[in-house]
This record gives C-alpha cells, structure tokens and sequence, in this order.
C-alpha cells in the first residue's frame, strides 16, 4: 500500500457518509412535509418467502388505491410504502429507519414473524403504531404499540388442539412440522400444550427450507387416520403428492391458515389426493360469497391468481381497519393533519383500538375486535378444502 | 426396510449431482458452485416444456439446455480465470450461482411451480411400499456411474480426461485440447445436472429458484466423502449421505438435527481420512 | 513518507476511524442526536468492518479458505447475548455487562476457533474450506434448534439492545482494537510467517517456521475476532436469529475481502463499509418490483470485478490502466530501499520489513541473468 494520501481520503469519505446524513430533525420533522398518509410495510419482496410480501403489498395497495379513489379521509389521500426485508431479520434495522425517515406515519409492521420480533421493539422505542397482516408469532403484539389482524399461532395450536381432544379421544395422531420454523413449531408446541393425555402423538418433521423428499416422514405417519400439519401449504402439497398411496385413503389433513392457496396451486391437483383436507383459517381463497368474494375477483383482476392467499385478504382488511379508526378518531373530534407525527397518531390509534374498536364486514371476519394485548378476536372457520374420495 | 430405500433413492439423487461436482473438480479442478442451480434450471426447463404435455421432449430440452448454460458459465466466467488463483474461480462460481438464482426469480417469479412428469406410483416390495421413482432413480444412477467410468477408463476421450486431470501441463504438450476437455467435462456435468433435477421432480414435482441450493452443498459433502475426483466414490458418498439422511428423520428426537449430523460426519471422515473414502492419496509438491 | 522512525502509511486507517470516532462521539456527547438510519448504519459499518479485517486473517494472509466465518460469529452472538440477558436483571445495561458479554463471545468463538483449526493443520484448500462451511452450519442447526429455554429455538433469542445512542462508538472502537491487534501481528515476524505459509507452505515448514503453531494462531485469533462482531451484534439487535448465520453470509464477508484486495487491510476496510452502505441505500432505492434487481445487480457486479482483477489475459490491460497507474502522476516518488545507491542509504533507518510481494516475484532460478537482491543495505 503506497496510496497513502489516496487510501487516507477515500476511508475519510466512506466514513463520513453518515455525517452528511447529518443531524436528527426530531421526531416530529419526518412527517412535515407530507401531503399523504404514509403508510409503512416491511416484507419479503424477493427471495423464498416472497409470494407472501407481494399478496401483502398488492393488496394493501389496493385498498390504498380504493380508499383514495373514494375521496381519502376527507380528502387527504394515503400512501403504501413497501420495503423488501427477504424474510431477514436483520434488515428491519435499516427499513425501519428509511421508512420512519421517509414520514411513515403508521404501518402495517411485518409479513412475517422473525423479522417482526426486531420491529415490534424498534417501533415501540419510537411509539409507532403498527397493525401487521400475517406476523402471527405470538410475542408481536406484546408492546402496546402492536397488534394483529391474523390469528396468533399459539391460539391457532389450542384450537386445533381442543377440535382434536373433542373428536379424537384416545386415538393415535400424526403431526408433520416444519421444526425450524417459527410458524409450524410455535402452532406445534401450543398444539401439544393442549392435547389430552389420552391422545398419542406420532410427531415428524423436516428442516430444509426447499426440502422435496418427504419419504421418511410419510413412512412414520402412514399408521394415521388423522394428521396435523401446521405448515406451509408447499412443503404439504408435496406431502399429500408422495403419500397418495402410503396414508390411508379415508385420512385427514388437517392444516392451520399456511393451508390457504393449497387448492390453486399450479400444478398440484388436489382432487388427485385421495385424502380429506381440512383447514383452520380466517380467509378461504375458494369463497364464492360475501367479502372474500369481492376481494378475491378485484385482486385476481389487477394481479393474477399467483399471489392470491390469506396474507394479502389480511393486509386489506388491516388498511381498511387502520382507515376506519382513523375515521372514528376524526369523528369523536380528534384533529388528525396529515403531517401528524407518528408517535402522535399511535396515541390516538391505541386510544381506540383499546378502547373497543370493532372493525365490521372485512374479508377475514365479519367482526373483528382486539383484546388488551393486541391479539385479535375474530371467529376462526373450519374450511373443508376437499372431502376424502 | 422403507427407510433403506427411501435412502437409497434419496442418496441416488444426491450421486447423481455429486458425480458432476467431481468430474468437474477432478478434471477442472474447480468448485463449481454453480451446479445445484444448474439443476434448478434444469426443473425449470422441464416445467416450461411440460407445457406441451410431451415428456420425453421436456427431458431432451432440459438436458440440451442445461449443456449449454454449463458450456457457456464454463466459456464466459470460468475459462478467462484459469490459472488465476482457486479462490477467484470459486467466488465467481458463487456469483454464477446468485445470477442463476436472481435470474430465475426474475423470469418465473417467487412462487414455487407444480409441474408433474409422470405419474409412477409405487409397488409393494418384501412387506415395504416402494416408489417406483426411487427405483427409477437409483437404476438410472448406477447406469450412468458405470457408463461414466467405463467412459473415462477406455475411451480416447476419457484417459486424455485423465490426463487432464493428472498434470494438465503435460497433457497438452502431448497434443490433447485441454481446452476441449474441460469444457467437455462441463457439458457431461451439466447434462448430469438436468437427470439430477428430472428426479427431483419425480419424487416431488416442484420447482423453485432455490431448489438446487441445499442438494448442491449435500451433494458436494457427499463427493468429498466419496472421495472428490473419484466416480464410483461420487455414489458411495451419495448413497451413504442419503441413507444417514432417511434415518435420521425416521426418529423424531434428532430429525431437527439432520443437517448437523450430516455435517458433522463430513468433519469426522474428513480428519480419519482426508481424502475420503475411495479418494487417491496425492503428495504435494514443492 | 516517515516520520522519524514511524511510517505514516502505517495510521492511516487508525487516524482516520479514529477521528471519525472523535467527532462523532464529541458530538454524541454534546447532546446532539443522531438519525437512526445513521446509527444503524454505523452499527453495521463496525461489524462488517470487524469481520472483514478478521476474515482477511485467515483468506489474505494465512491464505486458507474459510466459509464458517458466520459461524464463529453466530457462536459470540448466542453466548454473549445469554451472557447480557442474565447480567442485564442484576448489572444494567451498561458498559460493563457489554465487557463480559465481549470476552464471553470472544472467548468462545477463539475455542471454536481451535476447534476448526486442528482439521486446518491436517486439510488444505478446498477441504478446509468445506469443513468451515460444515462447521458453519452444524453451528447455525444446533442454535437453531435449541429449546426455548436455552437459546430460543425457532424464534430466536430475545437479548437487551444497547442504547443505540453509544452502541456505534463502542462498534468503532472495536474496530480500532481489532486493527491494532491484526496490524501488529502482520507486521510482526509473527505476520511474515504467516505470509510464508500462504506463500509455500512446504517451504516454511523447511526454513523451521512452526506451520501448525501459526494456523493455528491466525485461525483463532479471527475467529475470536469474529465473535467480537457477534457480540457487537447481538447487542445492536434485539434478537439474534440463527438462520442469518448461514453460508450467505460467510460468502458476504468473503466478498468484502475479496473486493478489497486479498491481503489488503484497507481494503477490506474500504469494501466492506461500501457493501453496507449499499446494502442499506439499494433496498429504499429498488423498492417494490425493483427488488428483484438488487441480487442479480450484485451478482453481475462480483462476477466482474473478479474476472476483471483475475483474468490472465487482461494483466496487461490492468497493468496499464490501472488505479495506481492513473494516479501516479499525483504522488511523489517514493525512495525504493532496494534501488538506494550504497553511499546514499541512511544506516539509520535501513527498513527492516521486507515487502514480501516483491521478493516472493522475483524468479530464483540460478540462470536469471536479472537476479538481483532485494533487500537494502545487504550488500
């Protein structure tokens, strides 16, 4: 190295950068220049779990859309900004700040759960009010400045469990998880609290995130008349293709909201598996009536059947919601200008989602409540995807 | 006894893209870490053609496709880098993989795609339920493992591979196209590649852009097993990776750990015998 | 340039971290606050600094392969982060549960570092390489799969964030700690037995330099550099999740030694703070469908610049156009020791460290009529 001077310079400037940045205009400041709502989500865009951040962010901005289309909140319009976080913990640190530096006001937080653990706590310092689709892990609304539109998975398992302990007493289940994931295992371990003592569990799992080779796992679980999957509808379809002739074929598979999608995947024709599949969901991307309905022709028209899946009908609802209780707000006489700080607005958000918001008519539930603790209440449906042949 | 087949099955898949990695690292002497997503191309080929419901032609084209995209990483990336040092090449090699992996994602989205080859069903075999696909599997990989090493040791082509192999300076003063050979090596790996991702489509009939990702990495752990640069130690290594792989999610208490324990029997074999089982011992050189 | 017995190229990049440290910390503590996209961005910056210098170790200057670096870090990241989870209760948040966490982390990413280094004495090359990535993700499976109670399993392990107000003056005096611990030893004859390894490993043995007592050396000493970041990680999160401990991210700091120049500290310093910044700025310019972009962008980028620095072929383009060529009209000429004519050289300052590049070039084969000796004041 004799590029002394050189080397000197460019190390100074590299450093510097984030001098230039500069000073923190306040808290407050982020917001005053803003002539929408900004709404702020973090989610996988790119990478494996990818189809699930694109449902979120195309239908959050549908409704963005619709809302504005119907003249905003009187008149001032909302703004969806979605950053790519690939599933990654680590990127929410710099999402997080672009987005509360680029004025977000309020926020959808996270798709999904190990990135939403370190956004829960980056905006409860900051007390921005989020209200995320699909990070159903159950520590995310602990902070008062979070709550859930999707089912909890801890209270996924115990329903799951109680329908068990109802139907099945003294049988033999099988269960099929995913043990490395936070979803499949923290349904797995609620599931198990649960369960009666006179139910015996055959449990097997799997690791790899792309694995294809179920073989082992359906030869542990073929004895079963009866198996849990609280899994991704992916590594289950494959499942059910490798074990058409290997479980019994009057069987049931029985799922948890990662299910939904599993009959309009391309390719995978479910009517081949001799099996009954059942699922515990909020949303049914089969619906032929209602809201679910509506939504699943308006998404299908502007952005195909791909991404079409329970995230994206729960970020909807969660715009809407957030979109209804501003409106309640202003009705009760809150002043909220568009520059509003975040911090501001959360106070005013959490006044009424506590204070017994009810969120009617949505695509996931008729009516839909939160409790103390940000975890929602709503009526979780058992969809029969298909009946055994 | 189930177990032992689904091993099997699962270890013919993992010799299959093992014997690639080492034919190419014998001869190329390089990693190529390119090559499990060679196989998610290859799947991705198969999917596309699917669409005119023909198989056979699917296959053609994955494989011809797969030789080609092998030829052409090996010209573009690989062939301007040779006697540069080992780690230029393998960090070019991981970067060929990104541009696969980015570029799948671009073309045919994130989500994963069903497609179904052919139905195979399964047979009962001694008491056990056995999937036609891993019969398949396993023939088709013990054919190729003897095709190649009957390739390798008797014909004109196959020993100037070896010679390649042993001193590639030697080897071209006596007359062989070094050049030729290494890029021929890429197109048998290559189109091995495509099989390897055929099969994975019969046993699961899913492709995505990180399919080939782990499967490259196991199998890479399964050619250094074997012994890397030895064919038939491709297919032991394969089979053994893919029977420890089976048993080990047959029990619910250590499944969770079975990358681990894959793993951690690389580290073993690889410090009682560095140059895995069927490995040639090499001295080196001042 | 010198001043006196010190050679200034020698500080440089103390000077300036350290200075940027000064600033920041006079400002820090004048009551000004930062923005957090800076702080973090900061936070980030000293971390992958840390693993890059750390990493060149091991890649640059003993010249073996590793692809576990993740690994060791994931190992100081869990057991510091525990460390301060059940310090925090009694001791606070502060300074120096961060001091136990660090020698914790560090501590047990130097007996890993051991660990993977007795295979290091016995393999070379591609295997070791392979054994480091075995050893990465053994690593990341076990936390990833311990129970709730012990590390967090699935979820993570829950651990207390420093006041991110501090956290990036610590980071960069860390940073500093590590320059000076990697910088001493490479220029120590410690370091330059290290290089001999890389340079021919036979050869060194042969001279009777202690090849196992030096891998060993090196490999631990990055890794427990490499725990360090973890540590510096864990407490600038607030959880530390196994899956980011994968191979990718060992091949991200590979990247950021390898675009810095093998050997080349400050550019390991300079390519690793550039790939931070453009890992932060990339995603809030490629927003949305963009996204997609930024790996393939990343991709092509390496791909280049390695075939470009590597490529036989194009040595006598790089030689002619490059960035040393084009600013060599800026710089004085330096005073080459080797080409001082005898009545000139200063006795006292006859420079004891050899440029070991230079001499490793030379061709020693006994008819090279252009044999000459490299060294000033031998003759």
């Amino acid at each position: 190295m004799k590029l002394t001077k050189l080397t000197a310079i460019v190390m100074a400037l590299v450093l510097c950068l984030g001098l230039f940045a500069g000073c923190s205009s306040g808290d407050a400041g982020y917001t005053a220049d803003n002539t929408e709502f900004v709404i702020g989500v973090s989610g996988p865009l790119t990478g494996g779990a990818a189809m699930y951040g694109q449902a979120v962010k195309n239908s959050a901005q549908m409704a963005v859309d619709e809302i504005n289309a119907a003249g905003g909140l009187n008149g001032i319009k909302f703004k969806l900004v979605a950053m790519d976080d690939m599933h990654d913990a680590t990127k929410i640190s710099t999402n997080y700040s672009s987005l509360l530096e680029g004025g977000m006001q309020v926020s959808l937080g996270t798709v999904t759960t190990a990135p939403g653990l370190e956004f829960k706590n980056l905006s409860a310092d900051d007390n921005v009010f989020f209200l995320t689709p699909s990070a159903s892990g159950d520590d995310i609304p602990t902070n008062p400045n979070g709550y859930q539109m999707c089912f909890a998975d801890g209270n996924q398992g115990k329903v799951a469990a109680q329908f068990v302990n109802e139907n099945l007493a003294g049988q033999t289940i099988g269960v099929f998880y995913k043990a490395d994931e936070a979803y499949s295992k923290g349904i797995y371990d609620q599931f198990k609290a649960n369960l009666d003592d006179s139910i015996t569990v055959v449990e097997t799992s799997f690791t790899d995130a792309n694995a294809t080779d179920f073989a082992t796992q359906i030869d542990t679980l073929k004895d079963c008349g009866f198996i849990f999957m609280p899994t991704y509808y992916t590594p289950a379809s494959i499942f059910m293709t490798q074990a058409k002739d290997i479980i019994a074929a009057d069987a049931v598979y029985y799922g948890c909201d990662g299910f939904d999608g599993i009959d309009s995947i391309e390719g995978f024709d479910i009517t081949s598996i001799p099996q009954a599949v059942t699922m515990l969901s909020h949303f049914n991307s089969k619906a032929t009536d209602g809201k679910a309905k509506e939504f699943i022709d308006k998404y299908v028209a502007a952005y195909g059947k791909d991404t079409l899946n329970q995230f994206g009908a729960s970020a909807y609802d969660c715009v809407y919601a957030i979109y209804g209780a501003m409106k309640k707000a202003i009705d009760e006489g809150k002043d909220i200008p568009v520059t509003i700080s975040a911090s501001d607005l959360c106070d005013i958000l959490k006044e009424q989602f506590e204070g017994g918001y009810t969120f009617t008519n949505g695509v996931t539930g008729d009516s839909i409540s939160w409790d103390k603790s940000g975890y929602v209440n709503k009526s979780a449906i058992q969809y029969v995807i298909k009946e055994a042949n | 006894m189930t177990t032992a087949i689904n091993g099997l099955s699962l270890g013919g898949i993992y010799a299959m893209i093992a014997l690639g990695y080492t034919m190419v690292y014998g001869i190329a002497k390089m990693l190529n870490f390119a090559h499990g997503d060679v196989i998610m191309i290859g799947g991705y080929m198969i999917y596309v053609t699917m669409a005119t419901g023909n198989p056979l032609l699917a296959i053609a084209v994955a494989v011809l496709s797969c030789v080609i995209l092998g030829v052409t990483i090996e010209k573009v990336a690989y062939k301007p880098l040779r006697g540069a040092s080992p780690l230029a090449v393998l960090i070019t090699a991981i970067g060929i993989s990104y541009l696969l992996q980015s570029l799948a994602q671009i073309i045919f989205g994130s989500a994963a795609k069903m497609v179904t080859v052919y139905e195979l069903g399964s047979i009962q075999f001694l008491g056990a339920t056995v999937q036609l696909s891993a019969l398949v599997t396993l023939g088709v990989t013990v054919v190729v493992m003897a095709a190649l090493t009957l390739f390798v040791k008797f014909t004109r082509v196959g020993r100037a591979m070896i010679a390649v192999s042993e001193d590639r300076g030697a080897a071209q003063l006596m007359g062989i196209n070094v050049n030729g050979i290494i890029t021929l090596t890429f197109a048998i790996g290559s189109a091995l590649a495509a099989l390897a991702g055929l099969f994975y489509l019969l046993k699961a009939p899913n492709v995505s852009s990180t399919m080939g990702a782990m499967p490259g990495i196991k199998a890479f752990t399964a050619a250094v097993i074997g012994g890397i640069g030895s064919i038939p130690g491709a297919m032991l290594g394969g089979i053994l990776l893919g029977i420890v792989e089976s048993v080990s999610y047959k029990f619910a208490a250590i499944a969770p750990y079975t990358d681990a324990i894959e793993f951690s029997i690389l580290i073993i074999i690889l410090l009682v015998r560095p140059n895995g089982f069927l490995g040639k011992k090499r001295r080196e050189k001042v | 340039m010198k001043l006196g017995k010190i050679k200034v190229k020698h500080y440089v990049n103390y000077a300036a971290i350290g200075a940027l440290t000064l600033v920041m910390g006079i400002m820090t503590l004048a009551g000004n606050k930062f923005d957090n996209s800076t702080l973090f961005l900061m936070e980030k910056m000293s971390i992958s600094i840390i693993l890059a210098v750390s990493l060149s170790l091991v890649v640059g200057f003993l010249g073996e392969l590793s692809l576990g670096h993740a690994g060791f870090m994931c190992v100081g990241a869990y057991l510091s982060g525990k460390v301060a989870s059940l310090l925090e209760p009694t001791m606070g948040n502060g300074p120096l549960t961060l001091l136990i966490a660090l020698l914790v982390g560090a501590g047990a990413a130097a007996a890993c570092g051991i660990v993977i280094g007795i295979p290091a004495l016995r393999l070379r090359g591609d295997y070791l390489a392979i054994v480091t990535l075995a050893f990465g993700e053994i690593v990341k499976s076990l936390f990833q799969n311990s129970s709730d109670e012990t590390f967090g399993g699935s979820l993570g392990l829950s651990t207390p964030r420093y006041d991110k107000n501090y956290l990036f003056l610590y980071g960069f005096i860390l940073v500093l700690i590590t320059l000076f611990v990697v910088q001493n030893l490479m220029r120590s004859k410690h370091g330059r037995a290290i290089t001999a390894i890389r340079d021919n490993e036979i050869a060194a043995r042969a001279t009777g330099t202690n090849v196992t007592k030096y891998k060993l050396l090196a490999f631990t000493l990055s890794a427990a550099f490499a725990g360090i970041a973890g540590v510096l990680y864990s407490y600038s999160n607030y959880t530390v999740q196994s899956m980011k401990f994968g191979y990718n991210y060992s091949i991200e700091i590979l990247v950021m030694v390898v675009l810095g120049g093998m050997g080349n500290i400050n550019g390991a310093i300079i390519s690793a703070a550039l790939i931070t910044y453009l890992n932060t700025q990339l995603p809030t310019i490629l927003t949305g469908d963009l996204a997609v972009l930024q790996n393939l962008l990343y991709a092509i980028i390496l791909i280049v610049i390695v075939i470009y620095n590597n490529a036989p072929a194009l040595k006598g383009f790089r030689d002619k156009y490059n960035f040393k060529a084009l600013t060599r009209k800026l710089r004085k000429k330096e005073v080459d020791p080797a080409h001082v004519k005898d009545d000139e050289a200063k006795w006292d300052v006859v420079p004891t460290k050899i440029d070991m590049d230079e001499i490793l070039s030379v061709d020693m084969t006994p008819q090279d009529p252009n044999i000459t000796w490299k060294r000033g004041g031998d003759k």
